[in-house]
């Protein structure tokens, strides 16, 4: 029950957060003029005449606290507004980009985490060995990548010089043509998953061959974090008491290792790594922007550089959710991995 | 720990020394024997070219499509889109600016011919029999009536609708600034209407150019009856103001297209790509190539890289990328396409001081100037001598620009070619700067600030001219450049907030009437922001617009480019040239400066 309780405490506080966070855009909002906002809708300086126009139909000259109360109507009303950085409804948006960031972050995610955890034990275990070392300059090395240039490098080699062995986009003209056709049900919107549900092999190779580049690309940026807690937190776990007590009592190294101290050491982990996951599904700008991959930080990217409030907002929403919910999933995490850890 | 490391050691040295012995080994291979009979040299036949995606053309930029519908189409990126799906009356002919052709007309009407009549004030175009929409239907007089209608009815915001009022009904929308409807039904139901199997403009005032209005996107014909049956106006006064001005995405061909052209739209989707099919019962007969994918790609590399791996066919290159487009094996290039586009520097004569920071302290007195400050023409004129207008097209296109002398730019009718341009000259710039305002300007020098937008290297380019030029002169001269948000950059101009601006103009349709009214009268979109009002050059203007003797309309655009010269309200600093980039298995290209560019995929053949 008390774990019921704190489930909705949790979720109640959500509500709270993307209040907070709404009002806070729409503050912040306040700070650009009228015209300035419906420059939005403007892409042409012959469109300009209609301003005053756009100005009135979206209500931009009013209190602040009346577009706040207008938006929200519109919100319980299932309407989030006009994307004016793709010519679309934002919920529309959001529906059509989803999946497409879902379906990095699904390939993305579990490699970096289990490599990195991986990796991390192996430094701990080997600490100050060559392999340590060696891992240790490979994430700091990582780590300090820079996405763009490291993805612009990898496109040139696989996909230039390897003449399109793994190209950029989320699919090739022919398999987008096929996935789009009355032939193939769209069950979940994500390429390689669907290709598996409608039985087409050859569409699951070709979303995989598009996905191998921006995968490695995230994987060797981002999988130091995961490593680099790993390893101390498995070094802090090695030193414990219950590890020299299984120790003593003749357990063998391997096991001690799994069964004592890895486990342990996984709590910090299993924080960021939750963090790790919210992050991509927030949006990898950099990454989707150069392997044209059109997902939700490349459009929320845009979105904020051409003031489509609309679109900021409906990422604030998601955020919020999405980091609430991420916690409150890391805070479930806990109490399984250590018993110690009651809820509520 | 020890006997792991020595076998560890151990395994590379066996790889190595592997390695070693078949490299050695492949090294001590004996020499071929020479043959003992001279080889017989067979003629090979070079392998056929490979040619990717043979009945698709891919092509990528970075434009976003707002909608096509092509009523409300007017930016660039939608109306390529559009333009492939629709015919209109008339259309120019390949790469003329001049000569028009029938389309969906059978004639191109003439006062010759008798279907130009009233002394301009009525069109009269025959419909041809036979041609079919996507949907199989026929087109009829009567869709040829309610696309029009169509357009002047719905009249969206940032549409193109005002290019089909002015000759019509004499005004530029259906609405004041309020957004109150100010337009009577009935005038735009008697502008157009059938008469058998014709369909009779009746235009306000003579208006010369509007059979090149014809010719664009957005006198697109509609199939009337899917219309409807899809939610649009229904052709009737009732209700007729609630399709005015529909929301964003609300509009019937937003995402749907029925027309007559060579493609049929396939898939649209927003902010990624849209798919075109041939339309096989294209009335011209079909299109050579099958399918159409126009992409959205931003990043340069990324677009680069697809299309010299041919997975595009043909891509959009910013100028400062070109050098390195040329030489690269497969692609071909078409070079020096004038476009008529052209940027130019305005003077404000009358600046909004409210709140505005970038004037400084708003007076005369070495710390910022008056709002009246460009009123005086030696000021003007000394601006216009500090830029160095070779190094600019150098610096700012590389070299791939003019410098047009007014606003009427090279390929319009009627252009005076014999304008001179104010060159640079430090010591002409002087002389006006000592001049201006009985010497104060000199003496107490001035600050003030000018603006570009961010990413506009162009503008940030002829700004930096300026103001090292402009320094140069007196050390009192304070010139402070801001780089804002395009939104801010607009909201300043048209709040009359900008010293001087530099901004340019693209062409609706070939005709110096297109590029003098927003740049030379007083309620055009330039003049207005400038606060330049000379009633002469009013005058001139809505004259030549209502004028059809060829002679006449010549002496009065002759006139006001002059008078530009001699005004100066601003000056002219480019008139660009564009380059193509097309994959070497594409072939039929022509260039044709109002047609949006590379985009009009029926040109187009796919092979070698």
């Amino acid at each position: 029950m008390n774990f019921l309780n704190y489930i909705i405490r949790r979720l109640l506080l959500l509500i709270v957060v993307l209040i907070g966070v709404t009002v806070v855009i729409f503050i912040l909002m306040a700070l650009f003029s009228p015209a300035q906002r419906a420059s939005a809708f403007i892409t042409d300086i012959k469109q300009f005449g209609d301003i005053d126009s756009i100005i009135r139909t979206y209500g931009l000259d009013k209190p602040v606290y009346i577009q706040y109360f207008n938006w929200l109507k519109q919100i319980f009303q299932g309407n989030f507004g006009w994307s004016t950085t793709v010519s679309r409804p934002v919920i529309d948006a959001f529906k059509f980009f989803f999946p497409n960031t879902l379906e990095l972050a699904l390939f993305s995610a579990p490699i970096i985490i289990l490599v990195g955890i991986w990796i991390g034990s192996l430094s701990a275990v080997h600490r100050d060995k060559p392999v340590d070392h060696f891992t240790r300059v490979l994430a700091i090395v990582g780590w300090s990548l820079p996405t763009f240039w490291f993805g612009l490098i990898l496109l040139m080699i696989f996909y230039g010089y390897f003449q399109g062995l793994f190209p950029p986009e989320a699919l090739g003209y022919k398999a987008h043509t096929f996935v789009n056709s009355a032939e193939f049900v769209r069950y979940t919107r994500i390429n390689s998953i669907d290709a598996l549900l409608n039985g087409e092999l050859w569409i699951f190779v070709d979303a995989i061959r598009h996905l191998v580049l921006p995968v490695i690309t995230l994987t060797v940026v981002q999988i130091a974090l995961v490593m680099r807690i790993m390893r101390s937190s498995m070094l802090e776990a090695m030193g414990k008491g219950y590890v020299l007590t299984a120790r003593a009592k003749g357990a063998a190294w391997k096991t001690v290792i799994k069964k004592h101290a890895r486990r342990n050491a996984l709590i910090p982990v299993v924080t960021v790594s939750g963090w790790l996951f919210a992050l991509m599904m927030a949006g990898v700008v950099i990454t989707e922007t150069i392997f044209n991959r059109k997902g939700l930080g490349w459009w929320w990217a845009r979105a904020a550089t051409q003031l489509d409030i609309p679109s900021v907002l409906m990422a604030v929403l998601f955020n919020g959710i999405l980091f609430v919910v991420t916690n409150l999933i890391v805070d479930i995490l806990y109490a399984y991995i250590d018993p110690r850890v009651r809820l509520g | 720990m020890k006997k792991k490391i020595f076998i560890t050691v151990l395994c590379f040295m066996f790889l190595f020394s592997m390695f070693s012995f078949l490299y050695a080994g492949k090294g001590a291979e004996p020499p071929p024997e020479p043959p003992e009979k001279p080889p017989v040299i067979k003629k090979v036949e070079p392998p056929a070219k490979k040619i990717k995606n043979p009945d698709t053309i891919i092509s990528a930029g970075y434009g976003t499509i707002q909608s096509l519908d092509p009523h409300r189409a007017y930016d660039t990126a939608s109306g390529e889109i559009v333009m492939n799906m629709y015919d209109a009356l008339v259309e120019f002919e390949g790469p003329s600016t001049e000569k028009v052709i029938p389309m969906l007309a059978e004639k191109v009407p003439s006062e010759k011919n008798g279907l130009i009549r009233d002394g301009g004030r009525t069109y009269i175009f025959t419909i041809r029999k036979g041609i079919k929409f996507h949907n199989g239907a026929e087109v009829t007089p009567e869709d040829v009536e309610y696309s029009f209608e169509r357009g002047m009815v719905t009249d969206q915001d940032g549409g193109p609708m005002w290019m089909i009022f002015e000759p019509l009904l004499g005004v530029g929308g259906s609405r004041d600034k309020d957004g109150n409807i100010t337009v009577d039904f009935k005038d735009i139901d008697n502008a157009v209407e059938v008469d058998g199997q014709n369909v009779v403009f009746h235009l306000k005032d003579p208006y010369p150019p509007f059979l090149a209005i014809l010719t664009q996107r957005w006198s697109a014909v509609v199939n009337k009856e899917y219309m409807i049956a899809n939610g649009a106006w229904d052709g009737t006064e009732a209700n007729w103001k609630k399709y005015n001005n529909p929301a964003p995405g609300t509009e019937t061909l937003y995402n749907k297209a029925m027309g007559t052209g060579p493609y049929k739209l396939d898939r649209w989707e927003p902010g990624v790509q849209v798919s075109l099919t041939r339309f096989d019962g294209y009335f011209r007969g079909p299109a050579d190539v099958k399918n159409v994918v126009v992409k959205k790609v931003e990043e340069w590399t990324t677009r680069k890289l697809m299309f010299t791996a041919g997975d595009i066919d043909i891509v959009y290159v910013d100028s400062m990328h070109w050098p390195e487009m040329e030489n690269l094996e497969g692609v071909k290039i078409y070079k020096d396409l004038p476009t008529l586009a052209n940027a130019a520097v305005f003077y404000n004569f009358d600046i909004n001081p409210e709140g505005n920071r970038a004037v400084w302290s708003g007076n005369l007195d070495g710390e910022g100037i008056p709002a009246d400050f460009f009123q005086d023409i030696n000021i003007r004129k000394a601006f216009a001598h500090c830029i160095d207008h070779d190094t600019y097209i150098k610096d700012a296109f590389l070299g791939y620009a003019a410098t047009p002398a007014h606003p009427i730019v090279e390929g319009l009718p009627y252009r005076d070619p014999n304008v001179p341009i104010r060159k640079y000259d430090l010591g002409k710039a002087k002389e006006y700067f000592m001049k201006a305002w009985g010497g104060e300007v000199w003496e107490k020098g001035f600050k003030l600030t000018i603006m570009y937008n961010t990413g506009n290297e162009k503008r940030e380019i002829a700004c930096q001219m300026i103001e090292e030029n402009v320094e140069s002169l007196n050390p009192k001269f304070q010139i402070d450049i801001q780089n804002v948000d395009w939104g801010i950059y607009l909201n300043n101009m048209v709040q009359k907030k900008c010293p001087l601006f530099v901004i340019g103009w693209v062409a609706d349709y070939p005709d110096p009437h297109n590029f003098v009214y927003p740049y030379q009268h007083s309620e055009g979109t330039f003049a207005e922001w400038q606060s330049y009002h000379n009633p002469e050059v009013d005058s001139l203007i809505e004259d030549g617009i209502r004028t059809v003797d060829p002679a006449k309309r010549k002496d009065i655009y002759y006139k006001l480019a002059g008078l530009y010269y001699e005004d100066i309200p601003g000056f002219q600093i480019s008139q660009a040239l564009d380059r193509i980039h097309v994959r070497d298995w594409l072939s039929g290209y022509y260039w044709n400066p109002v047609r949006d560019d590379q985009m009009y995929f029926y040109m187009y053949k796919k092979g070698y």
